[in-house]
């Protein structure tokens, strides 16, 4: 069950930073198309809203706000399940379905199938995946349904900006490249399914430099688990070869043998 | 007078299967969680959510069955003697078919550490599992760590077992006794724990 994902047909987005203008119909054509409902949220001195991924959210405008001598300045950044090539979700999903890749290299779930372990949450790079009340995981599956009917994502559909643009992957990454822009995730995580043209380093949109599988999670499931399997099996083989090698400690060894019929 | 004298009293007895059943409940419900490979040990639960719930409640009975079997037999098996420090230059003679003789009390050295580490691993898979029961409520490092930590002690803790098992049974015949009818043969305690056998059979 490895994933693998084809880089050459592999669809995806590439976001330019430089051209969102924060005006979220992303965010509300994506809760349109999903049937999402509504967050109920506080306000806390910001226009960022709502200030995180949750649940009924698949992607939101993160705001950057930043006071220079009195003066605000914006950044914006689509936050969402950026459909890594090697996806951490997927390594440890011990659920075979609940997240899948479709032939478009699109990571997408199946709440049927999920059975609420909330691996994924913790495998995530970038803290993705969210449980809501149902207990199941959700996130952008880029519209797969959409995409299946040969329509573009609801977001990408609805971004009057081309901040979002839907298509092969290679040739949105050949086309900013073209254009001298700044890429994000061209070759992190095998790639990401979203890549970004960022004004910045990443860090200052929160970003990982480096993105990859968080440690642990790298040794849990492709050191330990491994090694744990052949350990198992490496003791119940010692002692089978001290039993026939060596052999047990019988108690009748030093005594007279005396049938007991105790057994 | 009996060929036989009492090792382990029925509560220790009882107290001892609780922790091998709930154990092995852990193990069955785990397996599926812990690699795909296993994914069809879910079935016999009736599904991974079944098998999560059940390895839940398993292993809150694990963990405190372990936790009271250890503090029960905390004073024998947390102190090394002498006569323990030269079976431990000699493996227990477990290395060796010639004859061996060590003056050992109600627990040999390896016995110890085995009690000492299904302790320690059962406190340690007991605060990484609850953390990995509730992972939204701790920060996403410490759950990352403690998914590994459970991996890794019950690696660990499947590995000691099987030797525990092995060396209860086949390996030193006779053994078995002592955890099914509390009795085991005077020999066999002569045999295996000389010092502990003095202890209970020579009037105080």
């Amino acid at each position: 069950m490895a994933d693998t994902v084809n880089q050459a047909t592999r669809k995806g987005f590439l976001v330019d930073t430089s051209r969102c203008i924060g005006c979220r119909s992303c965010q509300v054509a994506c809760k349109q198309w999903n049937k999402l409902e509504a967050d109920k949220t506080a306000n806390k001195g910001t226009f960022e809203n709502p200030r995180d991924l949750t649940p009924a959210l698949y992607n939101r405008i993160k705001f950057i706000e930043k006071e220079t001598d009195g003066a605000i300045s914006w950044q914006f950044f689509n936050e969402r399940c950026m459909h890594c090539g090697d996806a951490g979700c997927m390594k440890v999903c011990p659920s075979p379905g609940a997240l899948s890749r479709t032939s478009d290299g699109i990571v997408v779930f199946n709440k049927d199938k999920c059975i609420s372990c909330k691996y994924c949450v913790s495998a995530c790079p970038f803290n993705i995946p969210r449980y809501g009340a149902d207990d199941k995981v959700s996130k952008c599956h880029l519209c797969t349904d959409r995409i299946n009917g040969g329509m573009t994502p609801a977001c990408a559909k609805a971004c009057p900006t081309e901040t979002l643009k839907y298509g092969r992957r290679s040739e949105l990454i050949a086309k900013a490249t073209a254009a001298k822009k700044t890429l994000y995730g061209v070759d992190d995580l095998m790639g990401l399914g979203v890549v970004y043209a960022l004004e910045g380093p990443p860090e200052q949109y929160g970003l990982p430099a480096r993105p990859s599988i968080p440690l642990s999670i790298f040794l849990w499931k492709d050191v330990i688990k491994p090694l744990g399997i052949l350990g198992f099996w490496s003791s119940i083989g010692a002692m089978l070869l001290h039993y026939v090698t060596i052999g047990p400690k019988k108690v009748d060894d030093d005594l007279d043998s005396r049938e007991d019929g105790h057994e | 007078m009996s060929e036989y004298i009492e090792r382990f009293r029925t509560s220790e007895r009882v107290l001892h299967w609780v922790v091998t059943a709930s154990f092995f409940t852990l193990l069955l419900t785990g397996l599926g969680l812990y690699s795909r490979l296993f994914h069809g040990y879910f079935g016999l639960f009736g599904g991974g959510m079944n098998a999560i719930f059940i390895h839940k409640i398993s292993g809150v009975i694990f963990f405190f069955s372990s936790i009271y079997m250890y503090l029960n037999h905390k004073k024998d098996v947390s102190s090394f003697d002498e006569d323990d420090k030269l079976w431990i230059d000699k493996s227990g003679g477990y290395l060796s078919r010639d004859a061996s003789h060590f003056n050992i009390g109600k627990y040999n050295p390896g016995q110890k550490l085995f009690a000492l580490c299904i302790a320690a691993a059962t406190a340690v898979l007991g605060v990484t599992g609850v953390i990995a029961w509730l992972p939204l409520y701790f920060p996403r490092f410490i759950v990352q760590v403690s998914l590994m930590m459970h991996s890794l002690f019950f690696i660990g803790s499947i590995m000691f077992v099987v030797v525990h098992v092995y060396l209860a049974t086949i390996g030193n015949p006779g053994t078995i006794e002592a955890m099914l009818y509390g009795n085991v043969r005077k020999i066999w305690a002569k045999k295996h724990h000389p010092k502990w056998y003095k202890e209970t059979t020579e009037p105080q």
